[in-house]
């Protein structure tokens, strides 16, 4: 942890961390005897479900809970489901989990080795969503989407986080292959690829439309990226204009139409206490477990499991949380380095200010947010044009989790939203 | 399933920076000390008393007021000592002990506490306390009659107080270099300039105050201290001479940048500390008071929550050129 300098005259600058010079080949955790899949939508008792308890599924076979169901999930392996359970996950999101015991043999399904000749957006959608590096398949195939851009990032969205840049690396010279399959299946035109001013010097991507990003935190921000590199102003409570996709997004969506069937195997860098980095590929749904028992990381009682960077990332509170297609870092953190936020006001010391990237006034918005007047503080004090960077609540005195009443505050907000729309549809 | 270790489970960020109110006000409390000792060492074990009572009593009451209003006792985190020390500091050394208990109890209870404690006080709690004891009891803070026993080897005069009563002439009897080091009468904590500077820059560099309010409150001084000085003279000290007396340094260093009554954007500092500077020479100049620092403090306090309304652009916000 980057603690404050003795020298605090300025705002303190994090740099994020690069990708090791020449990373080794990360270690293939094997696949489990159980696996674990979550599908984002919440299980209903009343209604019948197209799955239950008992069923066979192949590998490759798209899983859906209803009928009606827009989202699935694709099994990774060939099994039988054994159990199907509600889960609640960040802001109380209702979504459903799967247990699936794995056969020894495994049957692939062939509906996507058809298909996979004509790469084009409606199969990928219909079979890739969820491969390693989560491309943003459902919102690039809405015939209604805004996308006009597409930037493959090569940098990681926060601190200590350098999987992006490692497949960016591995896979420098297969990029020009991701970007001719995204014009071709998305039609857009104008690709860039985001990477590290060190990386961008590489020959390889010589010729090849590049957004060099400097090292310092919130460069590698989508919004920053867009209003430093690409020129477009960022419009607060709007959504992008430009599609970003994760590098190894991307080289998995190459991966699968060469291959003519979808990839699980997603690369992730782990972090122990003592701060050694690990990279292995494990199979999408490994409960993250297994990852550590098998490179020997150890947790103990009231450790953070950290799934994502130290800034930006999410607390899994059980081991048997599975890897997921956004999991790019774990984070083990011992329990006496965590920060514990406290309940003291605002004192005013003006530091959230000073660092805040986008000019939002936290020392006022945090008063709005705490009272919960979300809707005053998106007016007043700029909610919205917040970039989620989470340096506020890093540098707070009085310890304020501002971070998280920040990300509160944003969510009220769009369900309030949706209820307004939803109403003047029902009118 | 296997028995499982139970995680901590909380929202990001994962890493603080280590800052707590704690350090934050053990440091400002170890940048006063270089004044404050200087000013037990010149005014003896008298002074120590006062500091020592004013921090304990600022501590008991905000832990009184704790108790009271059934709220965890917070003293842990040093604000009342911050609070007791300015106090203190502020104060003769002959001040009697019952008026630095009623003094903490205003600058804690009054000043800090009813308006919800640390954080939300709209005024500087100590400043308020020591303007509300020169109003009931002014005898006490008239630095002439109060330090009248002691003996010095320099002019035992109130610098401030002896320009208000005998013109710019007396501006010879206290040499800058003099004044700066410690001779005149005064406050504890306010004598040593060159211990107030040194204390001062110690929190800038640490980042503890804002060197914005500080440098602009001075810059106020000086250049209205000069504009009346080269309108005449003959009736206006200099600017170099208002900077060393009175509470002028205490204020730009310590009094103007308690965190919670002043502005945090870059302008509003500026605004913020020149107007405070500005007022300062003015209440000397023309006002009835020997020295306008702390009545300037509080005006400015007063300003705080509408200068600091001139922020910059948020992110997206505004014309396209605002996006950098």
């Amino acid at each position: 942890m980057i603690k404050r300098s003795f020298i605090g005259l300025t705002a303190p600058k994090l740099k994020c961390d690069m990708v090791e010079p020449d990373p080794k080949d990360p270690e293939a955790i094997p696949i489990p005897p159980r696996m674990i899949l979550l599908l984002n939508e919440p299980l209903d008792s009343i209604r019948e479900s197209l799955i239950k308890q008992g069923d066979r599924v192949q590998k490759g076979e798209r899983i859906f809970l209803y009928k009606d169901s827009q989202s699935y999930v694709t099994s990774p392996v060939s099994g039988a489901i054994t159990a199907i359970a509600p889960i609640t996950g960040n802001y109380g999101v209702d979504a459903t989990y799967l247990v699936l015991e794995t056969n020894t043999k495994q049957d692939v399904e062939q509906s996507f080795a058809e298909l996979a000749a004509t790469p084009n957006i409606e199969n990928a959608d219909r079979y890739l969503r969820g491969i390693p590096g989560d491309p943003p398949l459902k919102q690039l195939a809405d015939p209604e989407n805004r996308f006009n851009r597409i930037v493959i990032t090569g940098v990681d969205d926060d601190l200590m986080c350098t999987t992006r840049q490692y497949v960016l690396a591995r896979f420098a010279d297969k990029i020009d292959r991701a970007v001719a399959l995204l014009k071709q299946i998305t039609g857009i035109n104008d690709i860039s690829i985001a990477m590290t001013e060190t990386m961008a010097k590489l020959p390889v991507f010589n010729g090849m439309n590049l957004v060099r990003v400097a090292s310092d935190y919130i460069s590698s921000l989508p919004p920053m990226i867009m209003a430093k590199h690409l020129g477009i102003p960022f419009v607060p409570g709007k959504d992008l204009d430009v599609c970003f996709i994760p590098v190894e997004a991307a080289m998995s969506l190459v991966r699968a139409y060469e291959e003519k069937q979808s990839v699980y195997d997603k690369v992730i860098t782990i972090i122990d206490k003592t701060g050694k980095r690990t990279r292995v590929t494990a199979t999408i749904g490994t409960p993250i477990h297994r990852i550590f028992t098998r490179i020997g990381v150890e947790t103990a009682e009231q450790d953070r499991i950290i799934i994502g960077g130290p800034l930006r990332g999410i607390a899994a509170y059980t081991l048997y949380h599975p890897v997921m297609p956004d999991m790019d870092t774990l984070i083990v953190q011992a329990s006496g380095e965590s920060p514990m936020a406290s309940d003291y006001p605002c004192i005013n010391c003006g530091k959230c200010v000073k660092i805040c990237p986008s000019k939002v006034p936290v020392n006022l918005l945090v008063r709005y947010l705490e009272a919960g007047l979300y809707q005053e503080a998106a007016d007043s004090c700029d909610l919205l044009s917040c970039i989620d960077c989470g340096l506020c609540s890093y540098v707070c005195t009085a310890k304020i989790p501002i971070f998280q009443y920040i990300r509160l505050g944003k969510h009220e907000l769009m369900k309030m939203e949706s209820e307004i729309q939803t109403e003047a549809q029902n009118v | 399933m296997s028995k499982q270790n139970k995680f901590t489970v909380s929202h990001a960020p994962f890493w603080h920076d280590g800052d707590s109110i704690k350090v934050m006000n053990l440091n400002i409390m170890a940048a006063a000390l270089p004044a404050t000792l200087f000013g037990i060492f010149q005014f003896g074990t008298a002074a120590l008393g006062v500091i020592c009572l004013s921090i304990a009593s600022a501590m008991a009451w905000e832990a009184l007021f704790n108790l009271a209003s059934k709220r965890p006792i917070n003293i842990h985190d040093y604000n009342a000592a911050v609070i007791g020390m300015m106090f203190g500091m502020m104060a003769p050394a002959t001040i009697p002990w019952w008026a630095v208990i009623t003094g903490t109890f205003i600058s804690v209870i009054v000043g800090q506490q009813i308006f919800g404690g640390i954080g939300g006080n709209p005024f500087n709690p100590a400043v308020i306390g020591i303007s509300i004891l020169i109003l009931s009891w002014k005898n006490i803070f008239d630095f002439d009659a109060a330090l009248l026993n002691y003996r010095f080897d320099f002019t035992s005069l109130a610098p401030l107080a002896a320009l208000k009563h005998q013109g710019t002439e007396v501006v010879e009897l206290f040499p800058i270099a003099s004044l700066a080091m410690g001779n005149q009468l005064g406050s504890i904590g306010s004598v040593f300039g060159v211990g107030i500077i040194i204390g001062g820059l110690y929190l800038i560099i640490r980042g503890y105050i804002r060197w914005e309010i500080s440098l602009a409150y001075i810059l106020g001084i000086i250049i209205t201290a000069w504009i009346f000085n080269i309108t005449d003279p003959s009736k206006y000290a200099n600017p170099i001479f208002h900077i060393f007396t009175g509470y002028t340094l205490l204020g730009a260093f310590f009094l103007a940048n308690e965190s919670s009554s002043s502005p945090v954007n870059l302008i509003p500092m500026f605004i913020y500390g020149t107007i405070g500077g500005f007022l300062t020479i003015l209440i000397r100049n023309i006002g009835s008071y020997p020295d306008g620092t702390l009545y300037a403090i509080l005006f400015i306090n007063l300003l705080n929550p509408l200068i600091d309304k001139i922020r910059p652009k948020a992110f997206g916000k505004g014309c396209e050129k605002c996006v950098k």
